[in-house]
Protein backbone atom coordinates (compact mmCIF):
# COMPACT_ATOMS: atom_id res chain seq x y z
CA UNK A 1 0.00 0.00 0.00
CA UNK A 2 1.21 3.54 -0.79
CA UNK A 3 1.71 6.62 1.26
CA UNK A 4 -1.37 7.65 -1.50
CA UNK A 5 -3.42 5.22 -0.30
CA UNK A 6 -3.17 5.92 2.82
CA UNK A 7 -4.07 9.53 2.63
CA UNK A 8 -7.68 8.41 1.28
CA UNK A 9 -7.61 5.57 4.02
CA UNK A 10 -7.52 7.29 7.31
CA UNK A 11 -9.80 10.22 6.57
CA UNK A 12 -12.22 7.71 5.24
CA UNK A 13 -11.58 5.90 8.28
CA UNK A 14 -12.66 8.35 10.83
CA UNK A 15 -15.07 9.56 8.90
CA UNK A 16 -17.22 6.05 9.78
CA UNK A 17 -15.81 6.44 12.84
CA UNK A 18 -17.62 9.69 13.60
CA UNK A 19 -20.84 8.53 11.47
CA UNK A 20 -21.60 6.12 14.27
CA UNK A 21 -20.91 8.50 17.07
CA UNK A 22 -23.59 11.32 14.91
CA UNK A 23 -25.96 8.19 14.53
CA UNK A 24 -25.72 7.13 18.34
CA UNK A 25 -25.85 10.66 19.34
CA UNK A 26 -29.43 11.18 18.13
CA UNK A 27 -31.76 12.38 20.55
CA UNK A 28 -33.43 9.35 22.07
CA UNK A 29 -35.84 8.84 24.69
CA UNK A 30 -38.68 10.21 25.83
CA UNK A 31 -38.72 14.22 26.28
CA UNK A 32 -40.33 17.19 27.45
CA UNK A 33 -41.11 19.99 25.16
CA UNK A 34 -42.61 23.00 26.05
CA UNK A 35 -43.36 26.12 23.51
CA UNK A 36 -44.48 30.03 24.81
CA UNK A 37 -46.20 31.96 22.12
CA UNK A 38 -45.50 29.36 19.51
CA UNK A 39 -41.88 29.63 19.98
CA UNK A 40 -39.77 26.57 21.72
CA UNK A 41 -38.39 27.81 24.31
CA UNK A 42 -37.66 24.19 26.73
CA UNK A 43 -36.83 20.67 25.91
CA UNK A 44 -35.82 18.15 28.45
CA UNK A 45 -35.52 14.21 28.98
CA UNK A 46 -38.53 12.83 30.62
CA UNK A 47 -36.49 10.66 33.25
CA UNK A 48 -34.14 13.47 34.43
CA UNK A 49 -36.11 15.03 37.38
CA UNK A 50 -35.87 18.78 37.87
CA UNK A 51 -38.00 22.03 37.93
CA UNK A 52 -37.81 24.72 35.44
CA UNK A 53 -39.93 28.81 35.25
CA UNK A 54 -41.24 29.15 31.86
CA UNK A 55 -41.75 32.83 31.02
CA UNK A 56 -45.30 33.77 29.66
CA UNK A 57 -46.71 36.74 28.41
CA UNK A 58 -48.83 36.97 32.55
CA UNK A 59 -45.39 35.54 34.41
CA UNK A 60 -43.30 32.87 34.97
CA UNK A 61 -45.28 28.82 34.59
CA UNK A 62 -43.50 26.83 36.94
CA UNK A 63 -43.16 23.31 35.75
CA UNK A 64 -41.87 20.01 37.90
CA UNK A 65 -40.39 16.81 36.33
CA UNK A 66 -40.46 14.02 38.43
CA UNK A 67 -41.43 10.36 38.49
CA UNK A 68 -44.67 11.08 37.87
CA UNK A 69 -44.49 13.10 34.76
CA UNK A 70 -44.38 16.93 33.89
CA UNK A 71 -47.11 18.83 35.24
CA UNK A 72 -47.52 22.46 36.21
CA UNK A 73 -47.55 23.25 40.03
CA UNK A 74 -47.61 27.30 39.67
CA UNK A 75 -48.83 29.80 37.51
CA UNK A 76 -49.86 33.36 37.22
CA UNK A 77 -52.64 32.58 35.34
CA UNK A 78 -56.53 33.91 36.76
CA UNK A 79 -58.41 30.77 36.96
CA UNK A 80 -55.32 28.26 37.46
CA UNK A 81 -57.20 25.66 35.64
CA UNK A 82 -53.67 24.38 34.43
CA UNK A 83 -53.04 23.73 37.92
CA UNK A 84 -55.20 21.04 37.81
CA UNK A 85 -54.77 19.40 34.78
CA UNK A 86 -52.60 16.69 36.55
CA UNK A 87 -49.13 15.13 34.85
CA UNK A 88 -48.13 14.38 31.34
CA UNK A 89 -46.42 11.66 30.82
CA UNK A 90 -47.48 9.28 27.75
CA UNK A 91 -46.07 10.38 23.93
CA UNK A 92 -48.59 12.90 22.59
CA UNK A 93 -49.92 13.78 26.24
CA UNK A 94 -50.75 17.94 26.21
CA UNK A 95 -51.15 20.29 29.15
CA UNK A 96 -51.54 24.06 28.66
CA UNK A 97 -52.12 27.46 30.46
CA UNK A 98 -54.11 28.90 27.53
CA UNK A 99 -53.76 32.31 29.54
CA UNK A 100 -49.98 32.77 29.46
CA UNK A 101 -49.42 30.88 26.57
CA UNK A 102 -47.85 27.58 27.42
CA UNK A 103 -47.99 24.53 25.85
CA UNK A 104 -46.31 20.66 27.22
CA UNK A 105 -45.95 18.09 25.50
CA UNK A 106 -44.54 14.56 25.59
CA UNK A 107 -42.40 13.87 22.57
CA UNK A 108 -40.79 10.29 21.90
CA UNK A 109 -38.33 9.58 19.16
CA UNK A 110 -39.36 6.07 18.71
CA UNK A 111 -38.77 2.70 20.80
CA UNK A 112 -42.02 2.14 23.45
CA UNK A 113 -44.92 2.70 22.15
CA UNK A 114 -47.65 5.05 23.67
CA UNK A 115 -50.79 3.25 25.23
CA UNK A 116 -53.17 5.74 23.28
CA UNK A 117 -52.17 8.61 20.43
CA UNK A 118 -54.78 11.42 21.79
CA UNK A 119 -56.41 11.51 24.87
CA UNK A 120 -60.42 12.56 25.01
CA UNK A 121 -61.04 15.03 28.01
CA UNK B 1 -5.47 -7.52 -6.10
CA UNK B 2 -4.50 -5.41 -3.81
CA UNK B 3 -6.46 -5.28 -0.53
CA UNK B 4 -6.89 -1.09 -0.35
CA UNK B 5 -8.89 -0.83 -3.33
CA UNK B 6 -11.92 -2.73 -1.86
CA UNK B 7 -11.34 -1.57 2.16
CA UNK B 8 -11.77 2.55 0.39
CA UNK B 9 -14.71 1.50 -1.55
CA UNK B 10 -16.54 -0.31 1.96
CA UNK B 11 -15.78 2.52 3.88
CA UNK B 12 -16.93 5.11 1.65
CA UNK B 13 -20.12 3.41 1.43
CA UNK B 14 -20.30 3.13 5.03
CA UNK B 15 -20.25 6.81 5.27
CA UNK B 16 -22.35 7.58 2.51
CA UNK B 17 -25.30 5.17 4.50
CA UNK B 18 -24.69 6.32 7.88
CA UNK B 19 -24.93 9.80 6.55
CA UNK B 20 -28.19 8.80 4.72
CA UNK B 21 -29.51 7.48 7.28
CA UNK B 22 -28.76 9.75 9.89
CA UNK B 23 -30.52 12.56 8.22
CA UNK B 24 -33.93 10.57 7.27
CA UNK B 25 -36.73 12.57 9.10
CA UNK B 26 -38.20 10.38 11.93
CA UNK B 27 -41.53 9.31 10.26
CA UNK B 28 -43.12 11.06 7.81
CA UNK B 29 -46.03 12.71 10.46
CA UNK B 30 -46.19 16.27 11.77
CA UNK B 31 -47.80 17.02 15.08
CA UNK B 32 -48.38 20.77 16.12
CA UNK B 33 -50.21 22.78 18.09
CA UNK B 34 -51.56 26.37 18.55
CA UNK B 35 -53.71 27.90 21.04
CA UNK B 36 -57.46 28.86 19.55
CA UNK B 37 -60.81 29.36 20.16
CA UNK B 38 -59.83 29.40 24.01
CA UNK B 39 -58.40 25.97 23.97
CA UNK B 40 -55.39 23.89 22.67
CA UNK B 41 -56.01 22.87 19.34
CA UNK B 42 -53.32 19.84 18.10
CA UNK B 43 -53.55 18.38 14.52
CA UNK B 44 -51.20 15.01 13.68
CA UNK B 45 -50.83 14.58 9.85
CA UNK B 46 -49.21 12.16 8.15
CA UNK B 47 -49.24 9.95 4.94
CA UNK B 48 -47.52 12.86 3.00
CA UNK B 49 -44.61 14.11 2.04
CA UNK B 50 -43.35 16.36 5.53
CA UNK B 51 -43.73 20.01 2.64
CA UNK B 52 -47.30 18.98 2.05
CA UNK B 53 -48.17 17.93 5.49
CA UNK B 54 -47.24 21.17 7.02
CA UNK B 55 -48.87 23.16 3.96
CA UNK B 56 -52.31 21.49 4.73
CA UNK B 57 -51.87 21.87 8.40
CA UNK B 58 -51.36 25.80 8.03
CA UNK B 59 -54.67 25.74 6.36
CA UNK B 60 -56.61 23.59 8.84
CA UNK B 61 -55.19 25.78 11.43
CA UNK B 62 -55.90 28.95 9.10
CA UNK B 63 -59.78 27.61 8.57
CA UNK B 64 -60.10 27.09 12.42
CA UNK B 65 -58.46 30.88 12.76
CA UNK B 66 -61.69 32.00 10.55
CA UNK B 67 -64.29 30.56 12.06
CA UNK B 68 -63.01 31.71 15.65
CA UNK B 69 -63.94 35.24 14.02
CA UNK B 70 -67.20 34.42 13.30
CA UNK B 71 -68.61 32.36 16.51
CA UNK B 72 -66.27 33.61 19.55
CA UNK B 73 -68.72 35.64 21.84
CA UNK B 74 -65.50 36.77 23.30
CA UNK B 75 -64.92 39.07 20.34
CA UNK B 76 -67.19 41.92 20.41
CA UNK B 77 -67.12 42.25 16.52
CA UNK B 78 -67.78 38.54 15.89
CA UNK B 79 -71.35 37.35 14.95
CA UNK B 80 -72.63 35.56 17.36
CA UNK B 81 -71.43 38.62 19.54
CA UNK B 82 -73.79 41.23 16.93
CA UNK B 83 -76.62 38.51 16.88
CA UNK B 84 -76.75 38.64 20.88
CA UNK B 85 -76.55 42.43 20.72
CA UNK B 86 -79.29 42.39 18.28
CA UNK B 87 -83.15 42.67 18.93
CA UNK B 88 -84.29 40.09 17.07
CA UNK B 89 -82.01 38.87 15.19
CA UNK B 90 -80.65 39.22 11.45
CA UNK B 91 -79.06 37.50 8.44
CA UNK B 92 -76.56 35.50 9.53
CA UNK B 93 -73.40 33.35 7.42
CA UNK B 94 -74.23 30.37 5.85
CA UNK B 95 -72.28 28.95 8.41
CA UNK B 96 -73.65 30.30 11.07
CA UNK B 97 -76.72 29.46 9.92
CA UNK B 98 -76.04 25.64 9.87
CA UNK B 99 -74.28 25.67 13.09
CA UNK B 100 -77.69 27.11 14.52
CA UNK B 101 -79.45 24.68 12.15
CA UNK B 102 -77.54 21.42 14.31
CA UNK B 103 -77.57 22.84 17.48
CA UNK B 104 -81.45 23.47 16.82
CA UNK B 105 -82.05 20.11 15.58
CA UNK B 106 -80.50 18.75 18.85
CA UNK B 107 -82.35 21.23 21.53
CA UNK B 108 -85.31 20.21 20.12
CA UNK B 109 -84.17 16.27 19.81
CA UNK B 110 -83.44 16.47 23.25
CA UNK B 111 -86.35 18.39 24.94
CA UNK B 112 -83.94 21.21 25.69
CA UNK B 113 -81.21 19.72 27.73
CA UNK B 114 -78.82 21.35 24.98
CA UNK B 115 -79.52 24.95 24.37
CA UNK B 116 -78.01 27.48 22.20
CA UNK B 117 -79.38 30.47 24.31
CA UNK B 118 -77.54 30.60 27.80
CA UNK B 119 -75.41 33.05 27.19
CA UNK B 120 -76.49 35.29 30.18
CA UNK B 121 -76.97 32.26 32.25
CA UNK B 122 -73.18 31.79 32.19
CA UNK B 123 -71.99 35.06 32.57
CA UNK B 124 -73.49 35.20 35.56
CA UNK B 125 -72.11 32.31 36.97
CA UNK B 126 -68.72 33.66 35.82
CA UNK B 127 -66.98 30.40 35.33
CA UNK B 128 -64.47 31.75 32.29
CA UNK B 129 -63.24 34.71 34.66
CA UNK B 130 -61.18 34.89 38.36
CA UNK B 131 -64.16 34.42 40.86
CA UNK B 132 -67.19 32.78 39.58
CA UNK B 133 -69.68 32.21 42.18
CA UNK B 134 -72.92 30.65 42.77
CA UNK B 135 -75.30 33.36 41.37
CA UNK B 136 -78.36 34.52 43.73
CA UNK B 137 -81.74 32.35 42.68
CA UNK B 138 -83.74 35.56 41.58
CA UNK B 139 -80.74 36.44 38.81
CA UNK B 140 -80.49 32.82 37.85
CA UNK B 141 -84.55 33.14 36.69
CA UNK B 142 -83.93 36.15 35.11
CA UNK B 143 -81.37 34.43 32.68
CA UNK B 144 -83.24 31.74 31.91
CA UNK B 145 -86.29 33.91 30.83
CA UNK B 146 -87.15 33.18 26.91
CA UNK B 147 -84.48 30.16 26.69
CA UNK B 148 -85.25 26.71 25.51
CA UNK B 149 -85.74 25.28 21.47
CA UNK B 150 -88.29 27.50 20.39
CA UNK B 151 -85.98 30.61 21.81
CA UNK B 152 -84.72 30.96 18.48
CA UNK B 153 -85.98 30.21 15.07
CA UNK B 154 -84.17 29.98 11.86
CA UNK B 155 -85.51 30.48 7.92
CA UNK B 156 -82.94 29.65 5.63
CA UNK B 157 -80.33 32.24 7.01
CA UNK B 158 -82.73 34.65 8.66
CA UNK B 159 -82.45 34.12 12.28
CA UNK B 160 -84.85 35.41 14.31
CA UNK B 161 -84.99 35.90 18.41
CA UNK B 162 -88.07 35.58 20.73
CA UNK B 163 -86.82 37.82 23.10
CA UNK B 164 -84.31 40.62 23.15
CA UNK B 165 -82.39 39.95 25.70
CA UNK B 166 -81.42 36.07 24.93
CA UNK B 167 -77.65 35.92 24.53
CA UNK B 168 -76.69 33.36 21.67
CA UNK B 169 -73.80 30.94 23.05
CA UNK B 170 -72.03 28.23 20.47
CA UNK B 171 -69.59 27.55 23.01
CA UNK B 172 -71.21 23.63 22.95
CA UNK B 173 -71.10 23.25 19.29
CA UNK B 174 -68.97 25.58 17.73
CA UNK B 175 -65.90 24.61 18.67
CA UNK B 176 -66.77 20.72 17.17
CA UNK B 177 -67.86 22.48 13.87
CA UNK B 178 -64.26 24.22 13.80
CA UNK B 179 -62.63 20.77 13.93
CA UNK B 180 -65.09 19.32 11.31
CA UNK B 181 -64.37 22.18 8.96
CA UNK B 182 -60.20 21.55 9.36
CA UNK B 183 -60.68 17.93 8.83
CA UNK B 184 -62.67 18.85 5.38
CA UNK B 185 -59.47 21.21 4.70
CA UNK B 186 -56.69 18.53 5.20
CA UNK B 187 -58.71 16.12 2.91
CA UNK B 188 -59.16 18.88 0.17
CA UNK B 189 -55.01 19.08 0.69
CA UNK B 190 -55.24 15.25 -0.08
CA UNK B 191 -54.40 14.19 3.51
CA UNK B 192 -55.93 10.66 4.40
CA UNK B 193 -54.58 10.13 7.72
CA UNK B 194 -54.97 13.06 10.21
CA UNK B 195 -56.31 13.87 13.62
CA UNK B 196 -57.68 16.95 14.69
CA UNK B 197 -58.34 17.98 18.69
CA UNK B 198 -59.35 20.99 19.97
CA UNK B 199 -59.63 20.90 23.94
CA UNK B 200 -60.21 16.66 23.92
CA UNK B 201 -62.96 17.51 21.13
CA UNK B 202 -61.44 15.74 18.04
CA UNK B 203 -61.66 13.92 14.54
CA UNK B 204 -59.77 11.05 13.59
CA UNK B 205 -59.53 10.83 9.96
CA UNK B 206 -58.16 7.51 8.15
CA UNK B 207 -55.55 5.30 10.13
CA UNK B 208 -52.28 5.53 11.51
CA UNK B 209 -49.91 3.36 9.54
CA UNK B 210 -50.90 0.31 10.91
CA UNK B 211 -53.55 0.26 13.05
CA UNK B 212 -56.79 2.12 13.71
CA UNK B 213 -56.53 5.76 16.01
CA UNK B 214 -56.25 4.48 19.53
CA UNK B 215 -57.73 7.41 21.52
CA UNK B 216 -57.67 7.36 25.38
CA UNK B 217 -61.01 8.29 27.01
CA UNK B 218 -60.15 10.60 30.76
CA UNK B 219 -60.93 8.72 33.88
CA UNK B 220 -63.73 11.99 35.28
CA UNK B 221 -62.34 11.78 39.23
CA UNK B 222 -58.61 9.77 38.59
CA UNK B 223 -56.54 12.92 37.09
CA UNK B 224 -53.58 10.38 36.14
CA UNK B 225 -55.31 7.48 34.83
CA UNK B 226 -57.81 6.64 31.75
CA UNK B 227 -61.02 4.84 31.73
CA UNK B 228 -61.07 3.21 28.46
CA UNK B 229 -58.59 3.00 25.11
CA UNK B 230 -61.10 3.11 21.97
CA UNK B 231 -60.09 2.24 18.70
CA UNK B 232 -61.53 4.52 15.95
CA UNK B 233 -60.96 5.57 12.09
CA UNK B 234 -62.94 8.29 10.44
CA UNK B 235 -64.75 9.45 13.43
CA UNK B 236 -65.45 12.23 15.70
CA UNK B 237 -64.56 11.17 19.64
CA UNK B 238 -66.44 14.31 22.32
CA UNK B 239 -65.72 14.03 25.47
CA UNK B 240 -67.77 16.38 27.86
CA UNK B 241 -66.85 16.19 32.28
CA UNK B 242 -67.23 17.83 35.37
CA UNK B 243 -63.95 18.09 35.89
CA UNK B 244 -62.70 20.33 32.94
CA UNK B 245 -63.80 23.71 34.35
CA UNK B 246 -64.88 23.97 37.60
CA UNK B 247 -65.13 26.10 41.46
CA UNK B 248 -66.02 24.95 45.28
CA UNK B 249 -68.13 27.13 47.35
CA UNK B 250 -69.07 25.90 50.53
CA UNK B 251 -67.87 22.30 49.58
CA UNK B 252 -69.36 22.23 46.63
CA UNK B 253 -68.35 21.85 43.22
CA UNK B 254 -69.81 23.85 40.25
CA UNK B 255 -68.89 22.88 36.76
CA UNK B 256 -69.42 24.50 33.34
CA UNK B 257 -72.19 22.50 31.95
CA UNK B 258 -75.37 23.84 32.57
CA UNK B 259 -79.02 22.35 32.93
CA UNK B 260 -81.12 24.75 31.12
CA UNK B 261 -84.32 23.95 33.31
CA UNK B 262 -82.63 25.15 36.72
CA UNK B 263 -80.05 26.91 35.63
CA UNK B 264 -77.21 25.15 37.88
CA UNK B 265 -74.95 22.79 36.98
CA UNK B 266 -76.03 19.23 35.72
CA UNK B 267 -75.78 16.64 38.58
CA UNK B 268 -76.47 13.16 36.37
CA UNK B 269 -72.83 12.36 35.28
CA UNK B 270 -69.42 12.72 35.59
CA UNK B 271 -68.18 12.54 31.97
CA UNK B 272 -69.59 11.73 28.75
CA UNK B 273 -68.06 10.49 25.82
CA UNK B 274 -70.02 10.37 22.13
CA UNK B 275 -68.36 9.07 19.33
CA UNK B 276 -70.01 9.77 16.29
CA UNK B 277 -69.90 11.14 12.55
CA UNK B 278 -68.85 14.80 13.58
CA UNK B 279 -67.21 16.66 16.10
CA UNK B 280 -70.24 19.14 16.10
CA UNK B 281 -73.23 16.59 16.47
CA UNK B 282 -70.56 14.79 19.45
CA UNK B 283 -69.94 18.02 21.28
CA UNK B 284 -73.65 18.92 21.11
CA UNK B 285 -74.56 15.70 22.36
CA UNK B 286 -72.51 14.97 24.74
CA UNK B 287 -73.86 18.19 26.13
CA UNK B 288 -77.50 16.81 25.98
CA UNK B 289 -76.57 13.43 27.65
CA UNK B 290 -74.66 15.03 30.41
CA UNK B 291 -77.15 16.62 31.01
CA UNK B 292 -80.42 14.34 30.71
CA UNK B 293 -78.25 11.72 32.33
CA UNK B 294 -77.41 8.07 31.86
CA UNK B 295 -81.28 6.84 30.98
CA UNK B 296 -82.91 9.30 28.96
CA UNK B 297 -79.47 9.89 27.54
CA UNK B 298 -78.86 7.10 26.13
CA UNK B 299 -83.14 6.91 24.69
CA UNK B 300 -81.86 10.02 23.16
CA UNK B 301 -79.14 8.14 20.90
CA UNK B 302 -81.84 6.00 19.67
CA UNK B 303 -82.55 9.18 17.19
CA UNK B 304 -79.12 8.66 16.35
CA UNK B 305 -77.94 5.53 14.46
CA UNK B 306 -74.58 4.89 14.38
CA UNK B 307 -73.68 6.79 17.71
CA UNK B 308 -72.45 5.61 20.83
CA UNK B 309 -71.92 7.11 24.55
CA UNK B 310 -69.96 5.86 27.60
CA UNK B 311 -71.73 7.66 30.06
CA UNK B 312 -70.36 7.92 33.52
CA UNK B 313 -72.70 8.48 35.72
CA UNK B 314 -72.91 10.52 38.89
CA UNK B 315 -72.63 7.81 41.05
CA UNK B 316 -69.19 6.43 39.13
CA UNK B 317 -71.24 3.73 37.50
CA UNK B 318 -71.00 2.99 33.54
CA UNK B 319 -73.39 3.00 31.05
CA UNK B 320 -72.71 2.27 27.60
CA UNK B 321 -74.61 2.01 24.22
CA UNK B 322 -75.65 -0.80 23.01
CA UNK B 323 -72.58 -0.59 19.79
CA UNK B 324 -69.93 1.08 22.00
CA UNK B 325 -68.59 -2.53 22.52
CA UNK B 326 -66.83 -2.69 18.97
CA UNK B 327 -64.61 0.78 19.93
CA UNK B 328 -62.55 -0.38 23.50
CA UNK B 329 -59.49 -2.35 22.93
CA UNK B 330 -58.39 -4.80 25.58
CA UNK B 331 -55.74 -3.02 28.52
Amino acid sequence: MTGGDWLVIVPLLCAALAGVVWVAAAPGGTRVVVTSGGQTCFTAPLDQPRSVDIEGPLGPTHLVIDEQGVRITGSPCPRKICLSMGPARHTGDLIACVPNRILVRIESSGGEEAPYDLLSR
Amino acid sequence: MSWNRPLMIVLLAAVLALTWWRLQPADDEIRRSQLLMGTVVEIMAGGRPAGQLEDAVDAAFAEMARLDLLFSSYRPDSEVSRLSQSTNGGTVSAETAAVIALGLEVARRSGGAFDLTLGRLKSIWGLEQEHPAVPDRQAVTDALAGIGPNALSLDGRQLGKREPQLQIDLGGIAKGYAVDRAIAVLREQGVASAAVNAGGDMYLLGQRPERPWRIGIQHPRMKDAVLETVEVRDRAVVTSGDYERFFEQDGQRYHHIFDPQSGFPARGCQSVTVITDSVALGDALATALFVLGPQEGLRLLDQYPGTEALIVAADGSLHASAGWTKYPVSP
